[in-house]
């Protein structure tokens, strides 16, 4: 992680992964993209594959069957990369804290640079986590 | 000579071999913006498939029925009845043979 592209200040590429949430913050990731709010104007844009990604935007409480994946998604992002946490089950666990079926919250399983937390949390609050991840990344001083 | 005038265009095999090697040469120069800082040998390296796990090579690998699936599935009907022919019993094979040589033969004697 010893640099940042250039292009990464103007094109931020984020890749949304589910990991079991009831889809209440998934909605609101796509609300962030529609005309209302239009994060594509700002060159933030969902993409759909994580190897093209520069932040993971993770929501849900990490179901077993979706630990492995969750993994492998993050291995598979470049670096430099950022974990965008969005939404109260993937931050603490939420109603499903300490459930059987669940490993949660997300950063006992990867390691998480920004929390949005909420049920569901806003678009503004999403949008604003995105660009703090970025900033966390700049501050950290991997950007050349 | 390099070329050869059709009534469709031209064929000119030094000109396509000049359009290659600038293609390639495209290539090389947009393949120097690329990330040299992934990790080899890691997921970073892998085929993204939603997540889950990259099979085998050869459960991958596409076999050469596979491309003529959706002629054999079309004809399915037809491919039934054919299979079921084959037995693998000479006798059989044998049998239709000399069935196919007596259709040929009343077909050539009905002709003349």
């Amino acid at each position: 992680m010893s640099q940042l592209p250039r292009s990464f200040k103007r094109a931020l590429w984020v890749f949304h992964i589910a990991t079991g949430s009831c889809n209440g913050c998934d909605i609101e990731i796509v609300a962030a993209l529609t005309p209302r709010y239009d994060t594509e104007r700002f060159g933030i844009m969902l993409t759909g594959t994580p190897r093209h990604a520069d932040v993971l935007l993770v929501t849900g409480p990490v179901t077993r069957p979706m630990l492995p994946r969750l993994k492998r998604v993050y291995e598979q992002t470049p670096d430099p990369k950022a974990v965008v946490v969005v939404g109260g089950c993937g931050s603490t666990g939420g109603v499903f804290y300490e459930s059987y079926n669940v490993v949660g919250p997300i950063d006992n399983v990867i390691p998480v640079d920004v929390y949005v937390p909420g049920c569901p949390p806003r678009p503004e609050a999403i949008i604003d986590g995105v660009v703090k991840a970025v900033a966390k990344l700049e501050s950290a001083g991997v950007s050349k | 000579m390099t070329g050869i005038t059709t009534g469709f265009g031209a064929w000119n095999p030094i000109a396509w071999l000049l359009l290659f090697l600038g293609v390639v040469a495209g290539a090389l120069f947009l393949r120097r913006f690329g990330n040299k800082q992934y990790k080899k040998n890691t997921g970073q390296t892998k085929v993204f498939l939603s997540g889950n796990e990259e099979p085998e090579a050869s459960a991958l690998h596409v076999r050469g029925a596979h491309l003529y699936w959706g002629f054999v599935d079309g004809l399915s009907a037809y491919y039934r009845r054919v299979r079921a022919l084959h037995t693998g019993l000479l006798s059989d094979y044998v049998a239709l043979f000399v069935g196919t040589l007596g259709v040929v033969l009343i077909v050539l004697v009905l002709s003349r």
